[in-house]
């Protein structure tokens, strides 16, 4: 019991942080795209810019894809699911069955690709050539997580009757589009 | 189209993974993944992950989460409160009243957020209880809120106008402006409703509001001004060509980050809470994004929307007539799906065809936007109605019969841009591009 509690803290601390550091890259486009127009009207070129913005979305997404299924930001359609009723249940494992198997798929060649273009010495088409893999790393990682926290909240449902996503939908409005 | 089994197992699979609930970003890759293995030997997860990686760190998209943040932002400050008290003095002395602050609030908060439940969360939680204070019809009051929400989608920043332009590859700046008009419009057909309805309606006798100076009213909206300003400087910079849709959105940014510090309603909470909230909202845009990047070359070997395009091509339809029957099936698609997953959905097999038909591409993503925001006024799952019911306890059947005028309103406005498309293109065409 007390090592599943560990693990629970562990996890949830795992999704957090991968929030935390989309977040930070979220000011990081910010912050690239002011230091670009600073650049423009001043006369200078900020090489490169619209490629890190770029990476930096990337990062900003994958890394924050597990937080934000469990604070039920993504979307689904409910209609049949809410239309179970008590059989609810069963509909939620089919979910989060393929969501678990779907998701891995994702995070196995998230890491493959990343893999492909490190050991190909892949570089940016743009402005920056940067070496690929270094920003493709937020991609394995990010998969790999919203793999981890679709297994989790399967193996919850499975055996403790319930998952670990806040209740979607209307708990916090803005999130909808 | 020979291969009708595998066609027919494909989209089975669509509606089987979308129809039980499976998110819809991984729904899409799954539905791309039978696709791929159905109808190609190319290996499909190595082609997934270079066209996934290609859409996400993709510098058009950078405009999407900055747009969402700068929502958040103002999302947080006292607007709600500042919304009604600035608006209702400028507002009382039109035919139908106080309810038109439920109009001009949502069209000017629209034009600070992208989503159509933050515009009506805002506006509604002031307006809701001093419009029922003051003996307002309570089917009104829901009605037009219900209706002028959905103008958060259409008048910019629009996020799921951003997404239609991430998705057929087309300026971001021009959707934008090519939603300014049509907004407006949609906004005073609102109004004008709300007028006939109360000069025609026996019942319509609200509290007269006290009279107030000019200079009063001046002082009241003295906290709308910099909001305005702000939108000012966002479209304006956009339109003038003096910044790309991305820069616009960290004006935007800066300038709600500012607006806020100076009411005093930005602290290291609010802060963190709207950059997280921007944080959830765009990875969940981002993971139906590459989902949907994924289905649409998937979608390619498939040959549908090729053997689409030439079937609608054989029964030579009139343009109007094909807009119809994509007006019908969007609705249909909206009472299912929410916006912004019907447009990354259908586009890839309804762009060919738009193209084919010679219609103006930044024309329909107008078009298309009206009719999904139709989509959030109408059950089983418009998301405002959902809002709505959480805000005033009201049946849903109620809140539902309330919106049917609005709903009927945008109908209307269908029609209207099929009839004056220069609405949607003239502002698009006239904006000044910056050279280089």
């Amino acid at each position: 019991m007390v090592a599943l509690r560990a693990l629970r803290r562990l996890l949830d601390a795992l999704y957090l942080t991968g929030g935390i550091i989309a977040a930070f890259f979220l000011m990081a486009i910010l912050t690239i795209i002011v230091l670009q127009m600073l650049a423009r009207w001043t006369g200078n070129v900020f090489p490169g810019a619209t490629d890190y913005a770029g990476y930096c979305m990337a990062a900003a997404s994958f890394f924050a894809f597990a937080y934000a299924l469990n604070h039920g930001a993504h979307i689904r359609v409910s209609l049949l699911l809410s239309a179970l009723g008590k059989r609810r249940w069963w509909g939620e494992m089919w979910c989060f069955a393929m969501g678990s198997i779907i998701s891995t798929y994702f995070a196995w060649y998230g890491v493959r690709g990343t893999y492909w273009s490190w050991k190909l010495k892949e570089i940016s088409q743009g402005l920056d050539a940067t070496p690929i893999w270094i920003p493709q790393l937020a991609m394995s990682i990010g998969t790999i997580l919203l793999a981890i926290a679709f297994w989790d909240n399967f193996a919850r449902l499975a055996f403790a009757g319930h998952h670990n996503i806040e209740a979607e939908g209307l708990k916090s409005s803005v999130e909808d589009v | 189209m020979e291969q009708l089994l595998p066609i027919g197992i494909f989209l089975f699979v669509l509606f089987l993974l979308l129809g039980s609930g499976v998110w819809v970003g991984l729904a899409l890759m799954g539905v791309a993944y039978v696709g791929m293995e159905l109808f190609t030997t190319r290996p499909a997860g190595d082609a997934m992950i270079t066209k996934i990686w290609t859409s996400t760190s993709s510098w058009t998209l950078t405009a999407l989460p900055l747009f969402i943040w700068m929502g958040e932002i103002l999302y947080r400050t006292r607007l709600s409160q500042d919304m009604f008290r600035g608006l209702s003095p400028w507002m009382a002395k039109l035919p139908g009243g106080l309810v038109h602050t439920n109009i001009v609030g949502c069209t000017i908060f629209a034009a600070v957020s992208g989503s159509s439940a933050a515009t009506l969360t805002t506006v509604g939680k002031m307006s809701i209880p001093e419009l029922r204070k003051r003996d307002y019809p309570e089917t009104l009051v829901i009605g037009t809120l219900a209706g002028a929400a959905t103008l958060g989608l259409m008048i910019p920043p629009s996020l799921t106008l951003i997404v239609y332009g991430v998705t057929i590859n087309e300026s971001i700046t021009k959707l934008f402006m090519a939603g300014v008009f049509p907004g407006l419009v949609l906004a005073l057909m609102f109004m004008t409703y709300v007028a006939i309805r109360s000069k025609l309606s026996g019942d319509y006798n609200p509290k007269p509001e006290p009279p107030m100076s000019f200079g009063e009213r001046v002082k009241n909206s003295r906290f709308l001004l910099p909001v305005i300003c702000l939108i000012l400087v966002v479209i304006g910079s956009m339109y003038l060509g003096y910044a790309t849709a991305t820069e616009a959105a960290a004006f935007g940014v800066i300038g709600g980050l500012v607006l806020a510090a100076s009411q005093g309603s930005l602290t290291f909470s609010t802060f963190t809470e709207s950059l997280m909230g921007a944080v959830r909202t765009s990875a969940m845009i981002a993971l139906i994004l590459a989902g949907a990047a994924f289905l649409s070359l998937s979608m390619g070997f498939t040959g549908i929307p090729r053997g689409l395009a030439n079937l609608i091509g054989s029964l030579e339809l009139s343009r109007f007539e094909l807009l119809m029957a994509l007006l019908v099936f969007y609705i249909i698609l909206g009472c299912f799906l929410d916006g912004i997953s019907s447009v990354v959905l259908t586009m890839a097999v309804v762009e060919p065809m738009i193209r084919e038909a010679g219609i103006d591409i930044i024309w329909f993503g107008i078009f298309i936007v009206v009719v999904v925001e139709m989509a959030q006024i109408t059950p089983p799952i418009g998301f405002n109605l959902f809002v709505l019911q959480g805000m005033t306890n009201h049946e849903m059947n109620f809140i539902a019969r309330a919106a049917i005028p609005m709903f009927l309103i945008m109908v209307v406005m269908v029609f209207v841009l099929i009839a004056f498309p220069e609405l949607a293109t003239w502002l698009p065409d006239n904006i000044r591009q910056r050279s280089g």
